[in-house]
């Protein structure tokens, strides 16, 4: 009767070795879910950054968060990205398909970079490995940067162009190359992340890029992002405005690409429903006195980014752009930075299909010039703009370039500051205790305003 | 010399016949039972002596003597008696004197006349150690609890058995509709009820093994037995039911913001009307638009009874009848009853049909089979939302909510262009067509029934074999319609669940009396009980077309998903039972499972009991004028139980294809292939005394219960991978202590006086989680930041959330801003279980008429409100009308520059401000200290003030204490010589009530026994819909 009870006790409903293809198409989709979504992006990382305010409950918009609120990006981040990658890696030795390795570490390392970049020190040696540690150690942020860039390169020698083809890829549509590109965009943003705090380990990373002699993605095609589908694939930002009005464009970069006159207003940004005089009207961050603020007169995201099918970007061409000309502009290599800074204007213009005639307009325009005395200041209000929906990514590069200068929500909590990071989850005090307390007490409080690692200033 | 002797037994000596009562000859074969009057006849001889007995009843013997024809006995209703029967684990009845265990039974009486639709509810108050919790409003789920919980994470609930047949009493949360779906139990006609026999704990249980732990309540339908002839019976119950609880709200302000408020669209369109709270202008008539006028200003009011007005008065109609015979071949019983039920939220009803057939053949002298079926269905239309839900429950948008708002004017919820329209349009569709557009649908069938054979091998041994089934389908359809807020073009969805529970059981039993001294009793059988569980969910997410619910007319493909779960156990078991001259008996029980859901290693386990008793008064015959009954009684046991199936192997689930690929995730639960049987360990000790002849009556139980090794999805942090870690290991003890006091302080002809009496006391601790001790806390619920969490070294169902942050001295801080700072490490807040329960019933019989009533109590434990916490935070609690005006004690004060972001200077009442800026009459300061250790003085205006303090949940934590009179009844029996002229054997009319008053509670605005579900998070009230009470009149009669 053993065997009869055992027979019985199989699972009728879940396979329990996942089909690889299934495993890679499923892990992307929620990362990107997570990435894009709600809790991470529209009511956090997009207000701190002032690409968009909150019109309705502004609490998040005025720093206002329990320990509860910004867990998403760590409970998805580890269940539904690392878990299910590290089974890929696994999955991936034994069909000695080294494809489906390389793609499953790159995509785990972005997972842990936003991690990392949001909360600080996070457990990373010792994450994901649930038989062996249940109460994971937290790694410095310095050693989680250090643990993906090794991971990354490892990356580099796993994917292959003319080995074994990969199905299920629904970012790259199994081209290899392309992953190979990504990888390589990943480890030069991670250079360049710690180069105020580590410039010794930017420019050995530098160094294996070039040694490797390794391309970068070179075109707006070959943007690391997830285009969404229709419904139930839809973008996270469409599915929400499906059904609630709750957000608009913050007023701070309404007025910039106004001041600047930058054709990508008319992208980013809906125009009123109700007519009005200037078309396009932002909400400040943190509004106090609602009385002002109108639904109907205020404008929400741009339809580009409501529809079902827009796209979550990752990297973009433009970033890698900026990032060469920041590289350039810090004496790391002796491209020209100004030139590049150009290009990566054009190529985030491109991105949103602005007329070649606009392109050549704006970046004639004053405003848009390279400032080669104060580098940071011009690469870091372009890349702000350019990174337009990309909170975590833009929230990262505005902690580190200091640029522009926000102005901390009207209504903001934080004594006249911004928010610096993301809170650790609230369970980890109870569930992780010790190692929570340990990484606190070196990195500093658990506050929004506790700088991190590689934020120098 | 045979006599013929006819006679009649009655209940008491002025009572009604009792019917079924056991007529024997001592020493003889010779025996009746009293039919539906009470009448019998027997033949016996000179100096024979009859015995009388019925459940529940002392024991009567009467000697014939030459002449007797005809007898009048009264029997004596008896709590600790002798001679008193007991149903026990498997059915089996036994002298209630020899068991080592507390058992308790009701009555028919004791659950039909003031009924409750849920059989649950019936419950509170009547049994020491017994916990019920109506989850809320007047239809769907309560959770009963006995003896404290001793899982950490698995049911806590009982196991329910009708007529032998273990039956499922799921509740099926669902994934939709946010409804409170009735749990499976509530089928049960309680007007079919004989008995209910609770077995308190493993103790009592242990032969019912796996799922024992947590007790078992056995019910025993009602059948032909003893009736003679055609009984008919009607009974007739009629109740309404309206509010007993509803919050306080406040009546001098509406809706709006900062004091402003003007309707345009009620999306943001016009001054603060996509605001949905009540910090706006106060209610003194000045004319401003509202949402009903048209841009029309009209006069601001208050509508004081606005949220009361909404609900409506709840209805239950039951009307049954049963007919019952018995003859010489069989006893049959048929009932039919119908439950019609309105609820006081609109549009929410349910109906319940019910038929049950019991019946006995004696085929042979030997051969007895006994056959029984209920067929159930209930249906509801819609039912009532459970709270917080933003769809669904009406609590939701009137605890944020304008207070002006007057809900008749939403009743018509669509305008003359068929548009919904609402009080505000940026959060909710209107209540009204919420109730009458977005329904709930739930159907049950249910089959429950059995076979049973009896065979008398020899006088002393016989076997016994039995199959029962429980099957039922649960049939959902939720729909939200076009133009909900929130989903603008509604959805459909269909949920299907299909139970079946088939227990399979063989026994043999030997029962002799061996000499004048020794009686044994063994039996030994066995059992093969399989569940299987199917669910089936399909959802259209948009609709293509409005007001059409089928699953086709979607615009999306279909979100759906299905689930199968089969569990088998085999199982032996075996028990003695060793008395010695009827005052000492010893009782041992040994079963053996082997179940599908352990790994094959660990799926046979073995658990042992075993309990005595010894009646002193007899065994030492210390009979007094004081000392009736006096009887002590002690035992241990243990039990095993497994898990769910399918925990043992990780699985990758599939979820909806992207773009035509197929996606596979791994679940959130790391499972475990090493999983061991859980194991409850219990031992308890009781003592019942019985003084002045029996007037007072004591039964006093202490239990000691280790749950060890138990299986638990522990909580990880979710950086190990996964969120849960199914492990082996959870400890938890319970102790407790349980007092029945029985006492007839009045007993006259005429009129008699009995208190029932019932005190409980449970405490929990938990001891271990994981056997590394790497983990802490166990996380059995969440609301918004509260925990609720089983903690090492912490009793059961812990609350963990945020608390002011504290200096040296207490006081609370407050920050630069003027509102508290909030502990950035959470804290501990009391627990939810309850430091005792307790019951008092007052029996007061004059001639015919009875009245009864019960208060209860719940004493201790802590309840989170979310209502207070909303209700704060949007204004509309009376509580926070303080600091809101010069007359509510507010303080005066102006913003320099009327810069209205600034800081806020205080002047006298009544004083001008030095330039002439706007003077507001609504400041508060919080009472606390600056970080320097002075006096916050921070000037606020109120609706910052109150919002400054609602994420710190210890402001919302409640004493949970309650005691409410719980039901009271007046029965009136009509006279015997009335009844007859009109064709009646009997006919008693009762007025009855439930839940009338809650006489004590400490916790404002909300009904601190609300529940959210049948689960085990407990103690988190989130916007609950109002509990109820009923009240009306029973009808019951025979002929």
């Amino acid at each position: 009767c053993k065997d009869e009870l055992a027979d019985l006790n199989k699972n009728p409903n879940a396979t329990e070795i996942p089909q690889i293809d299934y495993l890679l198409t499923g892990a992307i989709k929620s990362t990107s879910d997570a990435y894009w979504g709600v809790t991470n992006n529209m009511n956090s990382s997009l207000l701190f950054i002032q690409h968009w305010s909150k019109i309705q409950y502004n609490d998040p918009d005025r720093y206002i968060f329990t320990n509860n609120d910004l867990q998403d990006l760590w409970t998805s981040g580890y269940t539904k990205g690392v878990t299910n990658l590290n089974k890929l890696v696994l999955l991936a030795d034994e069909q000695g398909n080294t494809n489906y390795k390389g793609v499953a570490k790159v995509l785990r390392s972005w997972v842990y970079l936003l991690m990392t970049d949001a909360y600080g020190d996070i457990p990373y040696s010792q994450s994901g490995q649930i038989k062996d540690y249940i109460n994971p150690t937290y790694d410095s942020q310095k050693d989680v940067y250090y643990g993906l860039l090794a991971d990354l390169k490892s990356a580099q020698t796993d994917l292959n162009a003319a080995g074994k083809p990969i199905l299920g890829d629904i970012i790259y549509k199994g081209k290899i190359e392309l992953w190979k590109k990504f990888a390589n965009a990943l480890r030069l943003r991670i250079a360049l992340r710690i180069a105020d705090k580590d410039v010794e380990k930017t420019k050995a990373v530098l160094a294996e890029l070039t040694a490797e002699g390794g391309s970068l993605i070179s075109t707006n095609l070959e943007n690391a992002q997830l285009t969404y589908s229709t419904s139930p694939n839809q973008n996270p930002i469409s599915n929400l405005f499906d059904t609630r009005d709750d957000y608009r464009i913050s007023k701070t970069i309404v007025d910039t690409l106004r001041s600047l006159k930058d054709p990508r207003l008319s992208i980013f940004v809906s125009p009123t429903k109700d007519v009005t005089e200037q078309t396009y009207i932002g909400v400040p961050n943190g509004f106090l006195d609602a009385k002002k603020y109108e639904l109907s007169k205020t404008s929400k995201p741009g339809t580009y980014f409501l529809a079902p099918t827009a796209p979550a970007v990752i990297i973009s061409y433009a970033e890698v752009l900026f990032n060469r000309a920041e590289i350039a502009a810090r004496g790391l290599s002796t491209e020209d930075a100004a030139g590049l800074y150009k290009q990566a204007i054009e190529a985030s213009l491109q991105q949103y299909g602005v007329s070649a005639t606009a392109i050549n307009a704006y970046t004639a325009s004053a405003a848009a010039q390279y400032n080669a005395t104060n580098f940071k200041a011009s690469i870091g209000l372009q890349k702000w703009i350019a990174l337009f929906g990309q909170g975590l990514e833009a929230f990262a590069e505005w902690r580190r370039l200091d640029y522009p200068e926000l102005v901390p929500a009207i209504g903001g909590t934080l004594s006249g500051k911004m928010p610096l990071r993301f809170l650790y989850p609230g369970q980890e005090q109870s569930l992780n205790g010790a190692n929570y307390k340990s990484a606190i007490a070196r990195q500093g409080a658990d506050l929004l305003t506790t700088r991190l690692w590689f934020d120098l200033k | 010399q045979s006599l013929k002797i006819t006679g009649v037994v009655t209940d008491g000596p002025a009572g009604e016949g009792i019917p079924g009562a056991s007529v024997t000859i001592k020493g003889k074969e010779t025996a009746t039972v009293t039919d539906v009057n009470g009448s019998f006849s027997i033949s016996a001889n000179v100096n024979d002596i009859i015995r009388i007995s019925y459940l529940g009843y002392a024991n009567k013997e009467i000697k014939v003597t030459a002449g007797t024809t005809q007898l009048k006995i009264s029997l004596e209703a008896s709590l600790n008696d002798l001679n008193e029967v007991v149903v026990t684990a498997l059915g089996i009845t036994k002298a209630k004197k020899s068991l080592g265990y507390a058992v308790q039974e009701l009555k028919s009486k004791d659950i039909s006349t003031a009924k409750e639709p849920n059989l649950i509810n019936s419950l509170a108050g009547k049994i020491a150690g017994v916990q019920t919790t109506n989850s809320q409003g007047d239809m769907g789920s309560s959770r009963i609890i006995i003896r404290g919980e001793t899982s950490i994470s698995s049911q806590n609930q009982p196991l329910f058995v009708v007529d032998g047949v273990p039956v499922d009493n799921s509740q099926f949360l669902g994934n939709g509709g946010s409804r409170d779906f009735a749990n499976a139990i509530s089928d049960i006609n309680s007007e079919d009820i004989e008995s209910i026999s609770v077995l308190k704990g493993p103790n009592a249980a242990a032969l019912y093994g796996s799922r024992a732990a947590a007790g078992v309540i056995l019910i025993k339908t009602k059948t032909g037995r003893g009736q003679q002839g055609l009984g008919i019976s009607i009974n007739s119950n009629t109740t309404i039911s309206n509010l007993l609880t509803l919050p306080k709200y406040q009546n001098a302000f509406g809706q709006g913001s900062n004091g402003e408020f003007s309707y345009v669209n009620g999306a943001g369109g016009g001054v603060k009307d996509g605001v949905d709270e009540s910090w706006g202008p106060p209610l003194d008539g000045r004319l401003i638009p509202q949402f009903n006028t048209k841009g029309k200003p009209e006069p601001f009011i208050a509508h004081p009874n606005n949220v009361r007005d909404f609900f409506e008065t709840g209805y239950a109609l039951s009307n049954g009848v049963a007919l019952a015979g018995s003859g010489e071949k069989q006893d049959i019983r048929f009932s039919y009853n119908n439950l019609t039920q309105g609820g006081i939220m609109p549009n929410s009803s349910q109906n319940k049909n019910s038929l049950l057939l019991n019946t006995t053949y004696r085929i042979t002298p030997k051969l007895t089979l006994n056959a029984n079926v209920n067929y159930i269905k209930s249906s509801a239309a819609n039912l009532p939302a459970s709270g917080g839900k933003r769809a669904t429950g009406p609590m939701l948008q009137f605890t944020w909510f304008g207070r002006q708002v007057d809900v008749s004017k939403l009743k018509k919820y669509k305008d003359e262009n068929g548009n919904d329209f609402n009080w505000n349009n940026s959060y909710y569709s209107n209540p009204y067509f919420i109730a009458y557009e977005n329904t709930v649908g739930q159907k049950r069938d249910r089959i429950i029934g059995s076979a049973e054979l009896n065979y008398k091998i020899t006088g002393a041994l016989s076997a016994n074999f039995r199959t029962g089934n429980d099957y039922y389908t649960d049939r959902r359809k939720i729909k939200v319609a076009f133009g909900t807020n929130g989903t603008p073009t509604g959805s459909y969805q269909e949920d299907a669940y299909t139970i079946n529970e088939n227990n399979t059981e063989g026994r043999l039993e030997f029962d002799k009396k061996l000499n004048d001294n020794f009686s044994l009793n063994v039996l030994a059988g066995i059992n093969v009980r399989t569940n299987t569980l199917e669910q089936n969910d399909q959802m259209a997410t948009k609709l293509a077309v409005r007001d059409l619910y089928t699953l086709n007319n979607s615009r999306d493909p279909l979100v759906s998903s299905n689930f199968y779960s089969k569990l088998r156990t085999y199982s032996t078991f075996g028990s003695a039972q060793l008395g010695y001259k009827d005052y000492a008996f010893l009782n041992l029980t040994a079963r053996n499972d082997w179940d599908s859901s352990l790994p094959r290693p660990n799926l046979s386990y073995f658990y042992p009991s075993a309990n005595g008793s010894l009646i002193l008064t007899e065994a030492f015959d210390i009979k007094s004028e004081v000392l009736s009954f006096a009887k002590i009684r002690g035992g241990w046991s243990k039990v095993g139980k497994a898990t769910e199936p399918y925990q043992l192997a990780n699985t990758y689930t599939f979820t909806a294809p992207f773009d035509g690929n197929p996606q596979q995730g791994a679940g959130l639960v790391d499972l475990n292939p090493n999983l061991l049987p859980e194991i409850t360990k219990s031992a308890e000790a009781g003592i019942e005394l019985g003084l002045f002849d029996n007037r007072v009556k004591l039964d006093l139980s202490v239990y000691n219960t280790n749950s060890i090794n138990q299986i638990l999805k522990i909580n990880v942090s979710p950086s190990t991978g996964y969120s849960q870690k199914l492990i082996n290991g959870g400890s938890i003890n319970n102790k407790g202590l349980e007092v029945q006091l029985g006492l007839n302080p009045v007993k006259s002809r005429d009129f008699s006086w009995d208190i029932s009496l019932n005190y409980a006391l449970n405490r929990s601790k938990v001891t271990e989680l994981d056997k590394e001790g790497l983990i802490r806390s166990y996380t059995i619920g969440t609301n918004r930041t509260v925990d609720v969490l089983a903690s090492i070294g912490k009793p059961y169902g812990t609350f963990f959330g945020t608390a002011y942050q504290r200096n040296a001295e207490g006081q609370i801080l407050v920050g630069a801003g003027g509102t508290p700072i909030i502990n950035p490490e959470k804290q501990y807040l009391g627990k939810f279980t309850p430091n005792w329960l307790g019951g008092i019933s007052n029996s007061f019989t004059y001639k015919n008429i009875n009245l009864n009533f019960l208060i209860d109590a719940r004493i201790g434990g802590k309840v989170y409100s979310n209502s207070n916490r909303t209700g704060t935070y949007t204004g509309v609690l009376e509580s926070t009308l303080r600091g809101r005006n010069t007359e509510n004690g507010g303080l005066s004060y102006y913003f320099p520059g009327n810069v209205n972001t600034g800081i806020a200077v205080g002047i006298a009442n009544g004083g001008q401000a030095p330039a002439g800026e706007t003077v507001y009459t609504d400041g508060m300061i919080f009472d606390g200290v600056l970080a320097n250790g002075t006096k916050n003085g921070r000037i606020l205006p109120a609706q910052q003030y109150y919002k400054g303090f609602t994420n710190v949940d210890e402001q919302f934590m409640y004493d949970a204490s309650y005691i409410k009179l719980r039901e009271v009844k007046l029965s009136y029996n009509l006279p015997a010589q009335w009844t007859r002229k009109i064709g009646f054997q009997n006919a008693t009319v009762s007025l009855v009530g439930r839940n009338l008053w809650i006489i004590h509670k400490n916790v404002p605005n909300i009904d601190p026994e609300t529940a959210f579900n049948v689960g085990n998070a407990q103690g988190l009230e989130d916007l609950s819909l109002p509990t109820t009470r009923s009240f009306g009149f029973n009808l019951n009669l025979k002929f």
